[in-house]
């Protein structure tokens, strides 16, 4: 039996400031407990050293303003690195699924990076898809997102992608941070039905989970048939989760990552830095390693405590019931919007940078392409916190592209270089997997 | 004067230096079953060369613990665990009889279920009925509160007679339970027969009416003093290897990166000196297939020796006598070599016949066959060598600096230790484009190591300004801070260099402690809501191994 890749990459020395959740201190307590534990030194367990992320593996996800070097620090290169290490290991088959325990998180940067959004500038699992799909060819891929709060970095990335499928289930935005990750948003009018929200009332515990696994989410899974399974893995769930308001226990994460049994699992937020995250690393190594997992559970866990709230399971039922509709017609809907005539589909967006406090505004033209899930172009405008204002065009080449989508994608890339209309303009092209920056006041391109 | 005896498996070797010179050196066969008697042999000998009043120091290595577990000949030990909550406890098991109990505290030594009195109960009555006389104690976190382990001591201690308890928390403060709990485990069950060769060779040594202090080199490739040794016999399994590491670095005494290549009969052993300092083993030393949390280099040991014997099948893992230049009956690696090499070792005429025989039955000319055979004992070697940096260079790494600094090794030179060595490591150094080094005392370089290395001290404290205790390796002591407010840095920092201080002068290494550095800093704000509700330090310090100030290099 191959054994399971654990990269721990606490990142002891990097904070976003001194007493912000994201601090030197998340993960101290969860080292004590792996290490005292000796998990590391058992065969089925096999430790890996960090990576760092290059450049390029940003630049194939992110459209970062005014450069990739501006939105991150070295800390950022080492998190998103070490996801691709695990990446890898899974993939070369050194181990049959790994966990990467890593910080900064991701999970709530978008396309286009003007600051950090939720804790993150990067999105580590969007970088390691884009990785996966490049470096080891893997087309069908499923993210389902176990962190209290809804994804929404990683949902607006692969929001039009119709082979990413993006589960996610969170606290209901109505009563948290981000404030979106309603049944409604479902994926862009070619990729209808492989984004999924399941937004759980707050005191939600084990049993709604473990409800909403069972009769949702692993048939969903069975029916996509992804290649690979990630699972980007929240831990503030938990019901000492001092930014939530779940109920999930250690035991709970542990049995989900058993169910699930995610190829590659990615740590994302989880504050409760003594009290939770210890035991949910310790769970959730013990599920993917296949170790028992019986004799695990927190100090002051008491099951009696954590009753499920009856009106949860009520709204439960209601969700499992639409999401799989929602999912099950998705073919018939993509069919009709591609049929709607029109040649792109235009939305607008304002994004909120919480921690950088920055406003953006997006408009997002997609094209309704008959044979592919079209390219995108995004136009952005934020006013960042140095008084610089920018307003940047980005063009988005999926790696899935029609010979037609990228004719006209890198026209468009030449036509805008062109003109003034905007400071910068992008080329993700990941079918040449090239990303191209010009400076339209310089006239000067970068290339990664 | 300072004298050096290393036991080994084949050989003891044994050396007197002093004032830049090695002024004798002896080197005769090991009897298996005797170590002291090889080692009062070679002390014998060594001491008839000058006189005794002279002598300083003796340092002493032995095999003796690593044979005795390899051997099955520990004390019948009963293992009591207290693993709490976690992995499930069939996953702690070591052999012999395992007693699991209930009682735990966490991380940060707050105890989250107390012993269970009737669980007590039941233990004090096994212990009385099975007549089991050595106990090792092990509790999860006990490294962080080790009041349960000193409440069990204590209860056996009272109520089952002649009864020897070792807890984890002496043992080692580090984390990591399981290798707490072996290396208690393997400490209880060679206790007693450690303190009784340290009796023989207190009183041998009080019989020949010498007064120099006594030392035994430990696997971290420092000394400790005989009577320290006593509780802690497990400091001293695979000293052989530290000795002979040392021994490589005290004949170089420079700063490059090297490997050291101790070729004996039967096994090489190589071990890697970065920037003049030797390489740790990341996980402690594998006793027994355990790892273990005793400090000990990286040393990996290749079944190939100079004696390996040589058949049609190639180079074969096992010896079955000297080579046959030296009087022996099989063609060996070392033949190969002294054809291949033209190095006119013993009888030249002996290595031709016995691998020309070999050679005919495989259709080749001898003169081939020892250039294949070189060709792959130094490919072999150099394989493990390349191995050994790149699982150094892939050690994991948990700050951003230590990812971004990439650690990369670029290897300045071989050394060759052992009495094989001049024959294998100049063609090993030649294929990998680097220096060698071999010096006339290459062969007895282990006991040389042994003889000049200077004692090492490692303390590491744990303090929390939250719940004002503090932790101290090595000992298990626990206290309570005088202040915690405003307690910095700086304050962890003096206070482990205290107690390193103090720790030095029991052991009577006053001499040393001031030459100590930190080589652990780690501080966190312990944040509460948005306020800081404490600090938490850990602060190692250390005297690294090195050299006794009376050492000044090997003239010839």
């Amino acid at each position: 039996m191959k054994p399971t890749g654990i990269l721990f990459f606490p990142a002891f020395d990097w904070a976003i400031s001194p007493t912000h959740p994201e601090r030197e201190e998340r993960l101290l307590y969860t080292r004590d407990q792996i290490f005292e534990e000796g998990i590391m030194d058992l065969p089925q367990i096999r430790e890996y050293k960090p990576g760092l992320a290059s450049l390029k593996d940003i630049a194939r996800v992110h459209f970062c303003v005014p450069n990739v070097e501006a939105q991150i620090t070295e800390a950022h290169l080492v998190s998103a690195g070490s996801a691709l290490v695990m990446a890898d290991a899974v993939m070369n088959g050194e181990v049959k699924n790994g966990f990467a325990i890593i910080r900064p998180p991701g999970h709530h940067a978008m396309t286009v990076a003007h600051g950090n959004r939720g804790f993150c500038n990067i999105n580590n699992e969007a970088i390691m898809v884009e990785y996966l799909r490049q470096k080891h060819g893997t087309k069908r891929i499923a993210i389902v997102d176990t962190d209290v709060h809804h994804g929404d970095g990683t949902q607006e990335i692969f929001y039009h992608d119709p082979e990413v499928l993006f589960i996610s289930f969170h606290q209901d935005g109505r009563t948290l941070y981000p404030g979106s990750g309603f049944m409604e948003e479902a994926g862009g009018p070619l990729a209808y039905g492989t984004t999924i929200n399941i937004p759980l009332l707050p005191r939600t515990t084990d049993t709604g989970i473990h409800y909403v696994l069972d009769h949702l989410v692993m048939p969903i899974l069975e029916e996509f048939k992804p290649d690979i399974i990630i699972n980007s893995a929240g831990q503030d769930n938990h019901y000492s989760d001092p930014l939530a308001n779940m109920a999930f226990s250690a035991q709970g994460y542990a049995r989900l990552n058993e169910t699930l049994a995610p190829d590659i699992a990615v740590l994302e937020g989880g504050y409760s830095v003594e009290s939770a995250l210890p035991y949910i690393n310790m769970g959730i190594i013990m599920a993917m390693a296949g170790i028992d997992y019986s004799n695990l559970k927190e100090p002051d866990y008491s099951p009696s405590r954590l009753k499920e709230p009856a009106g949860n399971m009520e709204r439960i039922y209601q969700i499992v019931d639409t999401q799989l509709k929602t999912f099950r017609r998705r073919k018939e809907v993509i069919e009709k919007n591609r049929r709607s005539g029109e040649m792109f589909k235009t939305s607008h967006e304002s994004i909120f940078y919480d921690t950088d406090y920055i406003s953006e505004s997006q408009r997002n033209e997609l094209r309704l392409c008959p044979t592919c899930g079209g390219f995108r172009i995004i136009n952005s405008s934020a006013r960042h916190p140095n008084g610089k204002n920018y307003n940047i065009a980005c063009i988005q080449l999926p790696i899935y592209a029609c010979r037609s989508c990228q004719e006209q994608a890198r026209d468009a890339y030449t036509t805008m270089n062109s003109s003034d209309t905007y400071d910068l303009v992008y080329l993700q092209d990941r079918v040449k997997d090239e990303y191209r920056t010009t400076s339209t006041r310089t006239g000067e391109e970068r290339v990664l | 004067m300072l004298m050096g005896i290393d036991v080994g498996g084949t050989f003891t070797d044994g050396v007197l230096y002093r004032a830049g010179k090695i002024v004798k050196s002896v080197k005769k066969p090991t009897e298996e079953d005797n170590l002291k008697n090889s080692l009062l042999q070679v002390l014998d000998e060594l001491l008839a060369a000058e006189d005794k009043e002279q002598i300083q120091r003796i340092v002493l290595s032995t095999t003796l613990v690593t044979n005795s577990l390899a051997t099955g000949r520990g004390e019948k030990t009963a293992m009591v665990l207290l693993p709490g909550y976690g992995l499930p406890h069939d996953s702690y098991e070591l052999k012999g009889d395992t007693h699991f109990m209930k009682g735990a505290v966490d991380f940060r030594g707050r105890e989250i279920e107390p012993l269970d009195k009737e669980e007590i109960r039941d233990l004090l009555d096994w212990i009385k009925d099975s007549g089991v006389k050595r106990i090792a104690l092990a509790a999860k976190f006990a490294n962080r509160n080790n009041v349960h382990e000193l409440m069990l001591k204590k209860r056996i201690g009272e109520e089952c007679d002649g009864v020897h308890v070792s807890i984890s928390s002496e043992i080692s403060g580090k984390l990591n339970f399981p290798r707490r709990a072996a290396t208690t485990y393997f400490t209880a069950m060679t206790i007693s027969e450690w303190n009784r060769f340290a009796d023989q060779i207190e009183a041998a040594l009080e019989h020949r009416g010498i007064k120099a202090e006594v030392h035994v080199l430990k696997a971290d490739g420092g000394t400790m003093p005989l009577t320290a040794s006593r509780t802690k016999p497990c400091e001293t399994v695979f000293s052989g290897p530290a000795a002979s590491t040392m021994g490589g670095s005290a004949l170089t005494r420079d700063k490059l990166n090297s490997v050291v290549v101790d070729v004996g009969g039967t096994t090489t052993d190589l071990s890697l000196i970065i920037a003049g300092e030797p390489l740790y083993a990341s996980k402690g030393a594998v006793i027994e297939n355990q790892l273990t949390h005793v400090n000990s280099f990286a040393v990996r040991s290749i079944p190939l020796g100079g004696d390996s014997v040589i058949t049609i099948q190639g180079v074969q893992s096992y010896r079955l006598g000297p080579a046959a230049c030296f009087g022996g009956e099989q063609a060996t690696v070392t033949d190969a070599f002294n054809i291949h090499l033209n190095l006119n070792l013993g009888e030249v005429s002996q290595s031709q016949s016995k691998l020309h025989a070999i050679a005919q039955e495989l259709q080749l000319d001898t003169a081939s066959l020892s250039a294949r055979i070189v060709e792959e004992v130094s490919q072999r070697l150099l394989a493990e060598v390349n191995d050994m940096f790149r699982q150094w260079e892939n050690e994991p790494a948990y700050k951003v600096w230590e990812v971004i600094n990439q650690r990369k090794f670029t290897l300045d030179r071989v050394i060759g230790i052992g009495a094989a060595a001049p024959a294998l490591v100049p063609a090993l150094s030649g294929l990998m484009q680097v220096e060698s080094f071999i010096h006339e005392y290459s062969p007895v370089a282990n006991a040389l190591g042994a003889a000049v290395v200077r004692p090492t001290l490692s303390v590491i404290l744990h303090v929390d300004t939250q719940t004002k205790k503090y932790t101290l390796d090595p000992g298990g002591i626990i206290g309570t801070l005088e202040k915690t407010n405003n307690f910095q840095m700086d304050h962890a920092r003096a206070m482990a260099r205290q107690h390193l201080h103090t720790i030095g002068q029991e052991l009577g290494m006053e001499d040393y402690t001031a030459e100590a550095d930190f080589f652990l800093e780690e501080q966190f704000n312990m944040i509460r809501g948005w306020d800081r509700t404490g600090k938490l330090f850990e602060v190692g310090i250390q005297v690294s191994p090195g050299f006794v100030n009376e050492y000044e290099g090997v003239t010839i």
